[in-house]
């Protein structure tokens, strides 16, 4: 069960850029069988009971999210692939469009016809370029091959998929904030409720979904729902990327299935520290991600509601003693400070100012005034930020002040 | 010299449609490296938009520029891995060589810029230099990239 692989199993092995080399290790089938064997609502079920969900950082139920949706009988309404992918140190939904872009487009074919769209965008990250050409020839190819456009195989299904680019925003993968930039505005957030299932896109009822989420649909739908909740942890079940980055041996992207502990990240997948490295804590889930210190490195890398080191995006940073502590809170907060959307007073005069703060820090200047205002700000922060960028913004620091001891004397 | 690319021609492969303005905006900045004042008026005619609501999208977004480029504009990744990577230690050579400061605008011939993880980070530090990117970028590395652009 450990070695099971969904997501990554072929990759290098076919051809990114042909797909014909996805049809022959069982391309499509998935949607085969949706179309001639299923319909919407046995393909609904099968997405619930797999217990999926969201790889895009907060692990809602995936299929809770389209039932809103299939639910609804307007005819207008939207799926989106979550592409953007922009929290530092994450980059797994652009190794799975460079291996196996057909996987996605599979994956959101299946879960646009479930809930009943007839348009599908697929918002990638500005900077994704060679991406955004595979994905765009991977869409024309799907085309003649019957699998998009009018009379999907035959049927009655009808899809259209358009590739919407971002344009540098960090703040555009959130769900509200995203779809303003789709409609010509500032990528600031929206208020929620209402969310995107009732009034999304062009006040449509919307499906948002992680790429990673969505790429994981053909297995549920060609497996079944039950063998999928079979697979790692009981309250996230499947597999997940986990993106490896610092002082390990073994860096990048590694699927594995959910529940494995910090440790085994560490030691198993990323064959440990280079030699001659001491621990020191591991940053889990990006720059908006919790230090885990050795105490903490039996935690569950999972979606658990009450996970003390939140699994986000699936990044571990590793971080050895010799590393400048200072460096990493200058990246973390200045992190936030560019990508504040500067919507409200708390997280842009907030980011702005613990930066600043951090600044006199690592210059040696810091004042007992400075790191009074600084729990003020970190307090701040948490609990009054219009969206959850905000509270992101003080995780690391938070974590630095109590776990490493930055502030003390 | 840019293939007699106009502003109008780009806005033309737009239909004028709210959903098109930031696709437009960040083709425009691409091609002429920036959107200066005049371009805006353009596209807010061709939008049917005050220009405001051109400069309130515009202004938004890292990848589209509304201000004139620097001769040589340099942005560092200071994302998590390229910061163990020791870009820290690419910009202060960086600023050092050039007597810059990261962040500053005063200087129209080089500018320095710390950016946003490119998602590249199995490949860093990445230095970006007027648009062309960069990988494994050391201290010393530095110079032979100057050397493209000077
Ligand atoms: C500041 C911020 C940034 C986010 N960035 C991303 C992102 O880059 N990619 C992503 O899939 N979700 C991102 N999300 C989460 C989305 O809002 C949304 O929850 C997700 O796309 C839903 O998909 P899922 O249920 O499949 O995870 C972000 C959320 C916030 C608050
Ligand atoms: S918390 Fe930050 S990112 Fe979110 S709305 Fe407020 S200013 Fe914008
Ligand atoms: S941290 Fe530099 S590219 Fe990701």
């Amino acid at each position: 069960m450990k070695d099971i692989k969904i997501l990554t199993n072929y990759w290098g092995k076919i051809n990114p850029l042909k797909i014909e080399d996805y049809l022959g290790v069982g391309g499509y089938s998935a949607l085969k069988k949706f179309i001639e064997k299923m319909n919407q609502q046995k393909a609904l079920g099968e997405i619930k009971s797999s217990s999926l969900c969201g790889r895009g950082g907060a692990g809602f139920p995936t299929g809770q999210k389209w039932e809103v949706v299939a639910k609804n009988s307007i005819k207008e309404k939207y799926f989106i692939c979550n592409f953007d992918e922009s929290e530092p140190g994450t980059y797994k939904d652009r190794m799975i469009v460079e291996n196996n872009p057909h996987l996605l487009l599979e994956g959101i074919i299946i879960a646009a016809l479930t809930i009943g769209a007839k348009k599908a965008y697929v918002y990638i990250n500005g900077n994704y370029e060679t991406q955004k050409d595979i994905l765009e020839n991977a869409i024309l190819e799907a085309q003649k091959n019957k699998f998009l456009g009018e009379k999907i195989l035959g049927s009655k299904y009808f899809l259209e998929i358009e590739i919407f680019s971002g344009a540098g925003a960090y703040i555009c993968g959130e769900e509200t904030a995203l779809i303003n930039s789709i409609e010509g505005n500032r990528g600031e957030p929206k208020i929620r409720p209402p969310y995107p299932t009732e009034k999304g896109l062009f006040g449509k009822p919307t499906v948002i979904n992680n790429a990673e989420t969505v790429a994981n649909i053909p297995f549920i739908i060609q497996n079944g729902g039950k063998k999928y909740a079979a697979i790692g942890s009981k309250n996230s079940p499947g597999t997940k990327i986990f993106i490896l980055g610092g002082a390990v041996k073994n860096k990048g992207v590694i699927e594995a299935p959910t529940g494995i502990t910090i440790r085994e990240a560490i030691e198993t997948l990323g064959r440990g520290l280079p030699r001659g490295k001491d621990f020191w804590f591991a940053q889990v889930g990006g720059a908006s991600g919790r230090l885990a210190t050795e105490k903490e490195l039996d935690e569950k890398l999972d979606y658990g509601k009450n996970n003390n080191i939140p699994l986000g995006s699936g990044t571990i940073l590793v971080v050895d003693k010799s590393i400048n502590i200072y460096d990493l809170l200058l990246s973390w907060t200045g992190f936030f400070r560019r990508e504040s959307c500067g919507k409200c007073i708390p997280c842009r005069e907030g980011t702005f100012r613990l930066n600043e703060i951090i600044e006199r820090l690592a210059d040696g200047e810091i004042s007992q005034r400075d790191k009074e205002a600084m729990q003020d700000i970190l307090w701040t922060l948490e609990s009054t930020t219009f969206c959850p960028l905000g509270k992101f913004a003080a995780v690391a620091t938070r974590d630095a002040v109590d776990k490493l001891e930055i502030l003390k004397d | 010299m840019r293939n007699n690319i106009t502003v109008e021609k780009i806005l033309l492969e737009f239909d004028p449609v709210a959903q098109n303005l930031l696709l437009a905006l960040k083709k425009i900045s691409k091609n002429f490296g920036y959107i200066c004042e005049k371009d805006s008026q353009k596209i807010a005619e061709y939008f049917e938009f005050p220009i405001t609501k051109i400069y309130e999208t515009a202004s938004f977004y890292d990848l589209v520029e509304t201000k004139k480029p620097a001769n040589l504009e340099i942005k560092v990744c200071s994302g998590g891995d390229c910061n163990l990577g020791q870009s820290t230690n690419v910009i202060r050579e960086i600023e050092n060589h050039f007597r810059i400061r990261v962040g500053d605008k005063f200087n129209p011939k080089v500018r320095l810029k710390k950016i946003s993880c490119l998602g590249r980070c199995g490949d860093g530090p990445i230095v970006i230099v007027n648009r062309k990117v960069y990988e494994r970028v050391t201290a010393s590395s530095i110079y032979k990239i100057f050397a493209e652009w000077i």
